[in-house]
């Protein structure tokens, strides 16, 4: 039973196409993410919100659509936006006291207080809250109003991590209720936190990116690595009597050359590995296969299917649950990484755990 | 679509916690009392400056307060949530002009205690001041509606201040410009001429005309409510 249907929707503006025709579906107990760019978050979100027509396709919720009822429309959805408001005068309390009268619920406000870890500063005006901790008013207002369906537009940007915490257990804790949970962003890692089904939309159309699934890469990469290993040797024997240590990159026209230890991580979108550096991205032109192959011996660690870490420059490995995790590298962005859970066994191993 | 007094009751609680903490709004509440208080002591002799308070409680604390309401939610972005939310905009508004009406009639009863303004027939008086505070809550929302920030409404609000409160003024002048005769037609000169009325013995059925006339102001102002609101939600 699907709750969030989309059938065939597509959106030009003006001249250009924000994205072609896609189908999805959102059921009860399914968490999915939406990996797409800042414009067509925002046009999607407005197509949800109705403030854009819904001209080729169909958008239903439960079975209301928003031109038919829209009363009936918006109480199956919680949206949590980026611009949401917020009464900045008035206590977390007052607020929690206004929501539960509004949405007439039945959850108590220390349940809502405790699961948005509110507790302490119950008694504190929102305007002296900080921005995360305001995020986590507005998820609270979710809560109150239990529709059948979720929404989030960029949940954990530029939040802390408890709040990071609070939001994964929150979409966890409704998904086990069986509510239906669809995540807006534009950060890979963190749609690969939330969920193992993440879709990329962009001009070219709606593709489910394979994630994890840690049976299935497990057959995969074998094969993988005997073909590369051949590379390798091939490779090693040019490469040894030069020592060459630098790691090409693509810039325009030019070739910019790196030392290993510059690098901060990679990361594979769509096939092209990018290299980030200092919070600037370069193009590679390798694959992550011939990446991870050179690069091991600096002390680099394919930690995900498509991401591969600098070790040195981890700081933490932060768990989430117990098969969810993130590594948050020490450099000025504080840039957060997905760790696999196969893979969190092999870097225990390396870095001398049991 | 059933109206929930709970969803309503909830709005306005949440509204009048949050103007108690609203200094800019809540300060200007207070001055036709300081005003009041004033003239009180001064010594008041005529009904016309008992009304000049009156009316400007009206502007200040009706229109104005109904009017900052509405535009904050506006200007804070919160507007979308209630909207998205089971309340339905006659709840949010209801919830909203009780927190105005009910501010309104206090300030009122605190205000006519303050200069001993003693009516001779209170019945008449209460049904006319009630009218007008439902006059002014309109007003309030039609200017809420059209404007989108605090800032806005309070500069939106001032000529209406100066036509309201002082503009039954201008009827002193209408011999020499017959065209301030019109002047005499606004609602706060006809509660004026009301009152006036009512001090020299007159009971409900002599101010009838004058109830009429407030009350076709009442009505026209909740019609233009209706067509801003519907103009505004096209956006």
């Amino acid at each position: 039973m699907s709750i969030l249907k989309i059938n065939d929707l597509e959106k030009h503006e003006e001249h250009s196409l924000v994205f072609p025709a896609f189908s999805l579906e959102v059921s009860e107990h399914e968490v999915i993410a939406i990996h797409s760019s800042t414009n067509v978050r925002a046009i999607l979100v407005k197509l949800f919100l109705g403030e854009l027509p819904v001209s080729n396709g169909e958008l239903s919720i439960n079975g209301h659509e928003i031109m038919k009822s829209k009363k009936a429309y918006f109480n199956q959805v919680g949206m949590f936006l980026l611009d949401n408001g917020i009464y900045e005068r008035l206590s977390v309390k007052d607020h929690f006291a206004f929501f539960k009268k509004l949405y007439s619920s039945e959850i108590s406000m220390d349940d809502a207080l405790r699961m948005t870890q509110l507790e302490p500063k119950r008694n504190i005006r929102v305007s002296k809250l900080t921005a995360s901790e305001k995020r986590r008013v507005h998820f609270g207002r979710l809560l109150f109003q239990d529709p059948a369906l979720f929404i989030f537009e960029e949940p954990d940007q530029n939040t802390d991590l408890e709040t990071k915490r609070v939001f994964l257990k929150l979409v966890r804790k409704l998904s086990e209720r069986g509510k239906g949970v669809l995540v807006l962003t534009g950060n890979m890692e963190s749609a690969l936190s939330v969920t193992d089904k993440v879709c990329r939309l962009d001009e070219t159309g709606l593709h489910v990116l394979d994630v994890v699934s840690d049976e299935e890469t497990t057959d995969a990469l074998p094969k993988e690595e005997h073909k590369s290993e051949d590379q390798i040797i091939e490779e090693e024997i040019i490469i040894q009597p030069v020592r060459f240590e630098k790691i090409p990159t693509k810039v325009n026209d030019k070739i910019v050359l790196f030392d290993p230890p510059e690098i901060d991580y990679i990361e594979s979108n769509e096939g092209q590995s990018n290299i980030y550096i200092k919070g600037e991205m370069y193009p590679s032109v390798f694959t992550m296969t011939e990446l991870e192959n050179r690069l091991h011996p600096y002390g680099f660690f394919r930690c995900h299917r498509s991401y591969i870490v600098n070790l040195q420059k981890v700081r933490e490995v932060v768990t989430w649950t117990r098969n969810s995790f993130t590594l948050v590298l020490g450099d000025a962005k504080k840039s957060s990484i997905p760790l696999s859970k196969t893979k969190m066994a092999e870097l225990k191993g390396m870095l001398g755990l049991k | 679509m059933i109206f929930s007094v709970k969803r309503t009751m909830a709005i306005f609680q949440k509204d009048y916690k949050d103007i108690l903490k609203n200094y800019f709004v809540s300060s200007s509440v207070l001055m036709p009392l300081v005003l009041a208080a004033l003239y009180g002591r001064m010594g008041v002799e005529t009904v016309n400056e008992h009304y000049l308070i009156f009316n400007m409680t009206f502007c200040l604390v009706a229109a104005y307060v109904q009017c900052s309401l509405i535009a904050e939610e506006k200007e804070k972005n919160t507007l979308r949530g209630l909207m998205l939310s089971p309340a339905s905009t006659l709840e949010i508004l209801g919830g909203k002009s009780l927190l105005s009406f009910i501010g309104t009639i206090l300030v009122i009863v605190i205000s006519a205690f303050l200069t001993e303004y003693k009516p001779e027939n209170i019945l008449v008086i209460s049904i006319a001041i009630v009218l007008s505070t439902v006059f002014y809550i309109g007003l309030g929302t039609v200017l809420g509606l059209m404007t989108k920030s605090v800032m806005e409404a309070s500069v939106v609000i001032l000529p209406f201040i100066g036509i309201f409160s002082f503009g039954s003024m201008l009827t002193y002048f209408a011999d020499k410009f017959p065209i301030l005769k019109a002047a005499e037609y606004m609602p706060n000169s006809q509660l004026i001429n009301l009152a006036n009325q009512v001090q020299t013995g007159a009971g409900l059925l002599d101010v009838w005309f004058n109830f009429a006339i407030i009350l076709a102001w009442v009505a026209v102002i909740y019609v233009i409510v209706v067509i801003v609101y519907r103009k505004r939600m096209m956006d």
